[in-house]
């Protein structure tokens, strides 16, 4: 089995109904690991277009700059606390979920992420860092229930889980200034 | 060269799509929370107080009607509720206290509605309603025994009541103001209570000056 089917069972494991409703009823498994997985799901699909329409990539995302806009717009966007109760009350906002994640965010990255620079990479690392660390702030320190679907004690632990990640991307990016895999071979 | 360009031309594209994505899901720049576009969509729809019958700290059981030519000022809360509600009735209580007496009873009365019909009977909003000074008359507490209206009222009020498992509940707080005709007209912060206060004055002013 090659991983463009891969993801795409992936999708439409996470879609079936059950699952979808399960994963949803946790806020931190809604954000945390239903919605990355979905992306991830698109980036295994990604091989897939790029060998059906290697000119369209070639000729539009040619030094990876689009792709990796429109990932961060597709990131921006679900990180919004209102579209994640949306998400849950909408069945048109639950469908462009489906669809966004990993076509929009998953699959241009997949595309994108090869033509970036070390730079590039390490420039869209440092700004997911900073956002997760102000969504973390944000969730933990709310007077308020931002999400109306889910209680505060969940908000604040979607705030941790946010807060865990900005964590293991600063040490990621610690690793790759200070360490040379080359003296290690 | 070439590439470049269509390489800029992708960029702007997809900008724009996330300007216009953004600006959809946001309702215009304006509301980020479900919580900001609930009340926005409220105040636009300013849907009427829907007919349930309403049982008050003495026993006494009537619809909106009661209040017809009054407005009335409502929260929602339940009593066993050890966080949100009494700052809620303790903030609703300053309004009180701010407002012009001579409106108080005759133009407006305020209305508090638990939505635990179970456990607030009469007996125990009487006893919660001593706690904020209100007077059971002019400042009502009540439950909405029915179950099925006590749902289609927080659903036309947009009041999002989550149970959890210790026997208490999640909800959205606010002040909310229903005109003579048992239309809602406002959905307030409830932590701002000068501006409710000064708010609803103007309101009162207004009606009266006509």
């Amino acid at each position: 089995m090659n991983q463009s089917t891969l993801g795409l069972l992936l999708l439409v494991f996470l879609i079936i109904p059950p699952v979808a409703n399960l994963m949803e009823s946790v806020m931190i498994i809604h954000m945390h690991m239903q919605m990355p997985l979905l992306i991830i799901a698109g980036f295994l699909m990604g091989k897939f277009f790029q060998m059906r329409f290697p000119r369209f990539f070639e000729k539009w995302n040619n030094n990876g700059i689009p792709g990796v806009l429109l990932f961060i717009i597709i990131m921006a966007y679900w990180m919004l606390p209102r579209t994640m109760d949306e998400a849950l009350n909408l069945t048109s906002i639950e469908i462009f979920k489906f669809i966004s994640l990993p076509f929009l965010a998953g699959v241009p990255l997949r595309d994108s992420w090869r033509k970036l620079s070390k730079f590039g990479k390490n420039t869209l690392i440092v700004l997911f860092t900073l956002a997760f660390i102000f969504m973390g702030w944000l969730y933990i320190n709310s007077p308020i229930q931002l999400c109306n679907n889910y209680l505060v004690i969940e908000q604040i632990i979607l705030g941790w889980g946010f807060l865990t990640m900005g964590i293991g991307l600063i040490v990621y990016l610690g690793y790759t200034f200070f360490v040379d895999p080359s003296d290690y071979v | 060269m070439i590439k470049n360009r269509n390489n800029t031309i992708a960029s702007i594209i997809v900008l724009l799509f996330g300007v216009v994505l953004f600006f959809f899901g946001t309702d215009g720049f304006q509301a980020y929370t479900a919580e900001t576009a609930r009340v926005n969509q409220l105040i636009d729809d300013k849907p009427i107080f829907p007919e349930v019958t309403l049982e008050d700290s003495n026993g006494r059981t009537y619809s909106i009607d009661e209040f017809k030519d009054k407005y009335v000022f409502i929260t929602f809360l339940y009593t066993s509720c050890a966080t949100v509600c009494p700052q809620l009735e303790l903030n609703m209580s300053q309004v009180y206290d701010l407002l012009p007496p001579k409106y108080i009873g005759e133009d407006i009365v305020f209305l508090s509605i638990s939505f635990d019909p179970e456990r607030d009977d009469p007996a125990t909003l009487d006893r919660y309603k001593d706690a904020f000074n209100s007077d059971g008359e002019t400042w009502r507490m009540a439950r909405v025994p029915d179950q099925s209206e006590l749902e289609s009222l927080l659903e036309k009020f947009g009041v999002i009541v989550i149970p959890d498992e210790t026997g208490n509940f999640a909800h959205n707080s606010a002040f909310y103001l229903v005109d003579k005709e048992s239309r809602l007209i406002d959905v307030m912060d409830y932590t701002k209570i000068n501006e409710a206060a000064e708010k609803v004055t103007q309101i009162l002013e207004n009606e009266g000056g006509e």
